[in-house]
């Protein structure tokens, strides 16, 4: 049996988990339903990746039910994000902006948790190179690209939980979504593969989280100016 | 919550119309090949070897499937891929093999002496070897795509 995949699975959520822990600390939320929020889209997201990919893969979730536990097999990032995003949507719609505002670092540490959890793995090399610090898998040595992409995950996460007071209402998880596509976007080139292309899914998270951005802060100034 | 659930099933269902059903197996029976052929096969071939062994009932074999139809599409001229059906039927073999598209060269194996000789512990199992039958990796379990895709960017050099 593999157990890497949890293993890195659940650093991923120790680290979400961690990170809701210091904006409690730091008393920016005293709400103590994020966590479950956290999961839950976590949980949602996976299912439906994993059905998802199993379709795309040719294989009826009816007649092989059981293949659903099957996560190594394959989860498709699009319809897994999706899935999460829907369910966070659907959950917090009393209070959206502020609810994915606070869990916006926490998403980014636990996705820069689940990239790290390539050290587990064995998953981190991408591209051959000959730089420095390259890693030896095989018989050359290659970019550690998930280790790239988890460090700009988690000084991501960092950034927001220290600027997020300062932002209007919205922005945190837009300028999270933004970067967790970008982060991947930009060192997709340094991954070896075939056949699945996920980046316009990266791109689409990029330009909505850009616009998204960029409407937020117009509409915040203006309802300033006209405060004012 | 009932509307969630009913959409729920809404979902599931338009999602599984969307699968290609089990087609009843058309085809020839799958070949058998001996221990001492298959690394006479292994020992003279001059381009790199993946080796998988799976069988028709195992479900990770079903998931990494198409992953390994995708890699033979795309590194078949450089690299031979050649698939060890153990312990299992012809029919479901064939209906798997069909379902699933792969068309690389396939070997039956109902006493897996083949996976023996190769010490597979389990399905699936894949073998990377090198032109003239070296084992450069061995991986026991689904393989992901980005490992697959590195293992055999390795072969390649």
């Amino acid at each position: 049996m593999e157990f890497s995949l949890l293993a890195a699975a659940l650093l991923g959520v120790a680290l979400a988990l961690l990170t809701l822990r210091v904006e409690r600390i730091r008393k920016i939320t005293d709400r103590t339903d994020l966590i479950d929020l956290v999961l839950g889209s976590a949980v949602v997201g996976l299912v439906i990746g994993r059905v998802a990919a199993m379709v795309l893969q040719g294989t009826n979730p009816f007649t092989h039910p059981l293949d659903l536990f099957l996560v190594r097999g394959g989860v498709d990032t699009g319809f897994a994000s999706l899935g999460a995003l829907g369910y966070l949507s659907w959950a917090a719609r009393k209070d959206l902006w502020q609810t994915v505002d606070l869990i916006a670092p926490a998403a980014l540490a636990g996705l820069g948790g689940w990239h790290a959890g390539c050290l587990m793995r064995g998953t981190c090399a991408g591209v051959a190179t000959t730089l420095p610090w390259a890693i030896h898998d095989g018989t050359v040595g290659r970019h550690p690209v998930e280790l790239y992409a988890a460090a700009a995950l988690l000084l991501g996460a960092i950034t927001l939980v220290m600027v997020r007071k300062r932002l209007p209402s919205g922005v945190p998880a837009l300028l999270a979504l933004g970067l967790a596509g970008g982060v991947r976007l930009a060192t997709e080139p340094l991954r070896v593969g075939f056949g699945s292309n996920p980046a316009p899914w990266y791109l689409a998270a990029v330009v909505v989280g850009v616009l998204g951005t960029m409407i937020r802060v117009k509409a915040h100034r203006s309802r300033n100016i006209s405060g004012s | 919550m009932r509307h969630t659930l009913i959409f729920g099933l809404l979902v599931s269902l338009l999602l599984a119309g969307c699968a290609r059903n089990p087609t009843t197996a058309q085809s020839d029976p799958l070949p058998t090949i001996s221990p001492d052929d298959f690394t006479a096969l292994l020992d003279g071939s001059d381009v790199p070897v993946v080796v998988n062994i799976w069988a028709s009932w195992c479900g990770p074999c079903r998931s990494q499937a198409p992953l390994l139809r995708q890699a033979a599409e795309t590194y078949g001229s450089e690299i031979r891929f050649i698939g060890i059906d153990v312990n299992d039927t012809q029919d479901g073999a064939s209906a798997f093999l069909e379902q699933y598209g792969l068309d690389f060269e396939q070997y039956s194996d109902p006493r897996s002496s083949i996976s023996t000789a190769l010490r597979s512990t389990g399905v699936p199992h894949t073998f990377f070897f090198a032109p003239g039958g070296e084992l450069r990796f061995a991986h026991h379990g689904i393989i992901d795509e980005r490992t697959l895709a590195v293992r055999l960017d390795d072969l390649l050099r």
